[in-house]
């Protein structure tokens, strides 16, 4: 018995230990690429390790402030990103709420609906969306890239999948306390979604973040321009990758941010642990 | 928390404040010069900024101009003062009424007319005897060779005459070294489009788009000769890194790739004509950078006298954009001794080498192109046979036609009916 | 009484409803209204019934009908290999990671997670790096000779290896959140009866996530069906067009060089949304009946 929590834990190490190194071994080899020279890479092709670290790429990104300020697209993106973030998080839990613990006619068939429209591709949409961004007068400001992201519904379906999953006993325990709505909103459902609704703010940063082709059209000054949409205007117009240190160089820097959040957002989404103690599945 | 979301706001809205306003006092100007182009850019606008125009030049670099630039026309908010296009837009932009002509700015600028440019860069604008854009370069399909290899194999004389032929070519068959190879296959469907000019013929009939036609058989057949032989980069390959890591005679990429190349120590190269079947015929398809100007009411007689003194000034002061490595369409330019030292200058060195330039200006000519690029690969490298293929590409570009066309066929109804 | 039966709701859900209209609602109607019209993008759209549909659907001869079904073959293709990996690589994970006392948690999800923020033009130019024949490392690792880009089956292979490097870190957050509101007294009385990790994997904590799982299915599915990087950027649709998936059809026909074929590019999307919606309200309807 204890000896087969030994063996179940090694073979959990080793599966982790196995899958990790396979994932991360492409993203080292990009890290490293950034540090190598054009010559480098098209005469020794894969090698873990640089022959000459050089830093020229990064150099190259850093230096060229006037036609790519990439310091402050990182700025932009940063401020779109949290505003839009604590937004989204305001919205889906509110929105989530309404359509898994309160009762009214046409709950399940509204939100269904409105899931099923979601799900058609988005191709000339485009079309339309800019028009609407046009009329609210929002062109080339952060409310074009902040709001039209809250109307999505993958987020609220998820919200919506743990809050089924919350049973019903618990509002009525604080019904009878005399609780309203807005109070087991408050005090009773959102200290227990408080891991999704970090999942799904990580999902809303990072989405925000790795937009590309709706913040060209929406923006016209390059220095508004969030770091995704902006880190393609490095990349020359023929499709050719002409400097491929360069574009693993830009392409690491835009991460930074993100896996910041994420390293820093992981310990709340595994620690809500004792919050749920009490709750069966 | 609370306080922290209100502070958030209000510099939102202060932002927010910042933000209208500047595109009624510049000349906005689109370009999709990404990259290291949009930097060469910048340059000559901040110059032609420096002379203190009415209206400042206000470069915007777009990544994905054209799907820009149709919802701006469409929701017809927004729309540039300047912009630049490719050539192989601009008959299909006239048709629909997108671009305005040159003629005021021409009237305006005496020195912005024929002579002054490389023929073929000023008639891609030309629609029916109408101008409606004013060039600031070629870029042409250009083969890079390896002088380093050609000297090993002993073949530094098949450039004597500056035109590489496919004979030439295969008779090194069966004598490379292992991993070495004589060609990529880097942008073959503007190789293939070279070739059926070296063969005499077109992409059209009529107006009718011509894909499966003999030419165009013996043009992709002829490379696929070259494949078969095993003088090609396998398929599928990245023919243009193994032509910078030394193991390819020649590059059949762009006069833009100049630069990227000589980011490459070691890498000995120079550029040539792309190969063809005589030494006498041979071409390099090309396409060209527009300046245009987008249909737009409220552009003002004041901005288009800036936007002719912009244009004026390009003209006399391009320089900087041989250092992109394009070839520049103002023949002031060209001719200074300075732009000699550039590697492209080849392609305008004497009248037969600016005459195989060749910009292709048919209507349906994306179509074509991308009707190429799509069956290319797979029938240069033997994946599908040669006859369907030309069956498939014909009936891709047909079907595109006929679905198009019925817009066109409406707008110029209602133009009709206006009058 | 009756009227704050109403209105409570509607001030929970009310909000977002009109931010869909606005944002969602208006621009999707349009898109579906431009698939009965033929459009450039830029002038009016012009009505023409069924006919784009009748083009995409019945016209044997037309490069649309092929188009379409080669699309949507592959598509479908990519869907079948793909949906399972994306959930079952997570779900292993994220199990291994809840095992009691083991360390370095953090580090594992992190180092799991960040392929998924890579752009996706960086991680296809280092994925066809390590598969380029001459330069990578995998053909020297598994001595083929094939070039993976241009040779089925690899072409298909290298855009799964890709997809799910890539697309693993959403799904094992999600199944790490669920797993955690599950009861820990629920595994130690496990635990006590004398279950071991597969059982109490199959008989509680399968159990305990139905609901994300259920999300998950649903999200990556859809998610699938509307590949187009990937592929695009790593075999560009062959060898012989074997890998080009639908929405690569739909974007070139909407947005390529020449003049935009907007309407037919519309109603293949119109049909690629309607394939999604059946497929998924089935998935949710046999995975909400069993759960229950």
């Amino acid at each position: 018995m204890f000896k087969k929590i030994k063996v179940s834990k090694y073979l959990a190490y080793l599966f982790l230990i196995v899958v990790s190194a396979i994932w991360t071994i492409p993203v080292i080899f990009g890290i490293v690429t950034s540090f190598r020279s054009q010559t480098e890479i098209v005469n020794e092709g894969f090698r873990l390790l640089p022959v000459n670290w050089i830093v020229d790429n990064y150099v190259a990104i850093l230096e060229n402030t006037s036609s790519a300020p990439i310091l402050q697209w990182l700025w932009n993106s940063i401020f779109i990103a949290t505003l839009h973030t604590l937004l989204v998080v305001a919205v889906i839990s509110i929105t989530g709420y309404g359509y898994s613990r309160m009762k009214f006619k046409g709950r399940d068939f509204l939100f269904f609906t409105l899931l099923a429209i979601s799900f058609f591709p988005n191709v000339v949409n485009l079309i339309p969306s800019y028009k609407i961004i046009d009329i609210l007068g929002w062109v080339n400001t952060p409310w074009a890239m902040i709001v039209p992201g809250l109307a999505g519904m993958g987020n609220i379906f998820l919200v919506r999948q743990f809050m089924r999953g919350i049973p019903m006993e618990l509002d009525e325990s604080a019904r009878v306390d005399g609780a309203g709505d807005f109070t087991i909103y408050a005090k009773v459902i959102l200290p227990l979604i408080r891991p999704v609704l970090i999942v799904c703010g990580l999902f809303s940063f990072t989405g925000s973040w790795n937009d590309f082709l709706w913040p060209v059209i929406v923006y016209t000054d390059v220095d508004k321009m969030p770091v995704t949409a902006g880190l393609l205007l490095l990349q020359d117009i023929y499709g050719n990758y002409r400097m491929i240190g360069q574009l693993m160089g830009s392409a690491i820097l835009a991460i930074i941010p993100t896996l910041l959040l994420f390293f820093f957002a992981q310990k709340y989404f595994v620690s809500a642990i004792n919050l749920n103690s009490g709750i069966k599945g | 928390m609370k306080k922290g979301l209100m502070i958030l706001f209000a510099s939102l809205v202060f932002v927010l404040a910042g933000c209208s306003g500047g595109d009624e006092n510049t000349i906005q100007f689109w370009t999709p010069l990404t990259g290291e182009d949009g930097a060469y850019m910048d340059e000559l606008v901040d110059a032609f900024n420096e002379t203190e125009p009415e209206f400042e030049v206000e470069h915007v670099v777009t990544s994905d101009m054209y799907t820009k630039m149709y919802t701006v026309l469409n929701s017809g908010n927004g729309i540039p003062d300047l912009s630049i296009i490719h050539a192989d837009r601009v008959t299909s932009f006239v048709k629909q009424g997108l671009i305005e002509p040159m003629t005021g700015i021409m009237e305006a600028q005496p020195e912005l007319n024929t002579e002054n440019y490389l023929a073929e860069a000023w008639e891609a604008g030309n629609v029916e005897g109408t101008q409606y854009t004013v060039p600031l370069d070629i870029h042409s399909n250009a083969m890079y060779y390896n002088k380093d290899l050609l000297a090993k194999y002993g073949v530094e004389h098949w450039l004597d005459d500056n035109v590489v032929t496919f004979d030439e070519m295969l008779s090194l068959q069966g004598q490379l070294e292992e991993g070495q190879y004589v060609l990529n296959d880097a942008l073959a469907g503007w190789v293939v489009l070279a070739q059926i000019q070296n063969l005499g013929g077109d992409i059209q009939q009529d107006g009718a788009p011509a894909v499966n036609t003999p030419e165009m058989e013996q043009a992709i057949g002829a490379i696929k000769e070259l494949a078969d032989a095993g003088l090609m980069t396998p398929y599928g390959e990245d023919g243009y890194l193994m032509f910078q890591s030394g193991n390819v005679l020649f590059s059949t990429d762009g006069t833009w790739s100049s630069t990227g190349h000589g980011q490459v120590e070691g890498l000995n190269f120079g550029v040539t004509n792309i190969y063809a079947f005589e030494p006498t015929t041979f071409h390099n398809r090309a396409s060209s950078h527009l300046f245009a100007m987008l249909e737009k009411e409220e552009r003002t007689d004041e901005k288009e006298q800036v936007i002719g003194d912009f244009l004026e000034f390009i003209r006399q002061n391009s320089l900087k954009w041989a250092e992109a490595g394009q070839i520049v369409a103002s023949t002031e330019v060209i001719e200074s001794p300075e732009y000699d030292e550039y590697m492209q200058s080849f392609f305008t060195s004497t009248p037969e080498q600016e005459e195989s330039l060749h910009i292709y200006t048919y209507e349906h000519y994306p179509y074509v192109a991308e009707a190429i690029d799509t069956y290319v690969g797979d029938l240069i490298h033997g994946e599908m046979d040669l006859q369907q293929g030309l069956e498939e590409m014909q009936k891709f570009v047909d079907d595109k036609v006929a679905e198009g066309s019925l817009d066109i066929e409406n707008a110029e109804t209602e133009e009709t009916t206006e009058e | 009484m009756n009227n704050n039966n109403f209105l409570k709701p509607l001030l929970f859900v009310g909000p977002h409803i009109i931010l869909f209209i606005v944002f969602i609602l208006i621009p999707s109607v349009y898109g579906i209204y431009a698939s009965f019209t033929n459009w450039n993008l830029i002038g009016d759209p012009v009505w023409v019934g069924l006919d784009n549909y009748k083009t995409i659907l019945t016209d044997t001869d037309s490069t649309f009908y092929s188009q379409f079904f080669n699309g949507l073959k592959n598509t479908l293709l990519f869907v079948v290999f793909s949906v399972p990996l994306l959930i079952i690589i997570p779900l292993l994970i994220a199990v291994a990671l809840e095992h009691k006392d083991l360390k370095f948690t953090s580090l594992f999800q992190t180092l799991l997670y960040i392929p998924g923020l890579i752009s996706i033009s960086a991680a296809a130019l280092v994925w066809s790096l390590i598969f380029n024949k001459q330069l990578g490392v995998a053909n020297n690792l598994f001595g083929s000779e094939a070039v993976w880009q241009t040779t089925q089956p690899y072409a298909w292979i290298i855009i799964l290896i890709i997809t799910i490097w890539a697309g693993i870190g959403g799904n094992m957050i999600i199944y790490r959140a669920g797993i955690n509101g599950v009861s820990k007294d629920l595994y130690e009385s496990a635990e006590i009866d004398g279950a071991g990790p597969v059982r109490k994997f199959f008989s509680i904590t399968l159990p305990s996530i139905r609901f994300p799982l259920i999300y998950t299915m649903v999200m990556t599915t859809a998610g699938a069906f509307n590949v187009f990087a990937q592929p695009l950027m790593m075999t560009d649709g062959g060898p012989r067009q074997s890998t080009t998936v639908l929405m690569m059809y739909i974007r070139d026909l909407a947005f390529s060089h020449g003049e935009s074929i907007a309407g037919l590019a519309s109603a293949m999307a119109v049909l690629l949304g309607l394939v999604i919606l059946v497929i998924s309200a089935f998935q949710y309807y046999v995975m909400n009946r069993n759960a229950a």
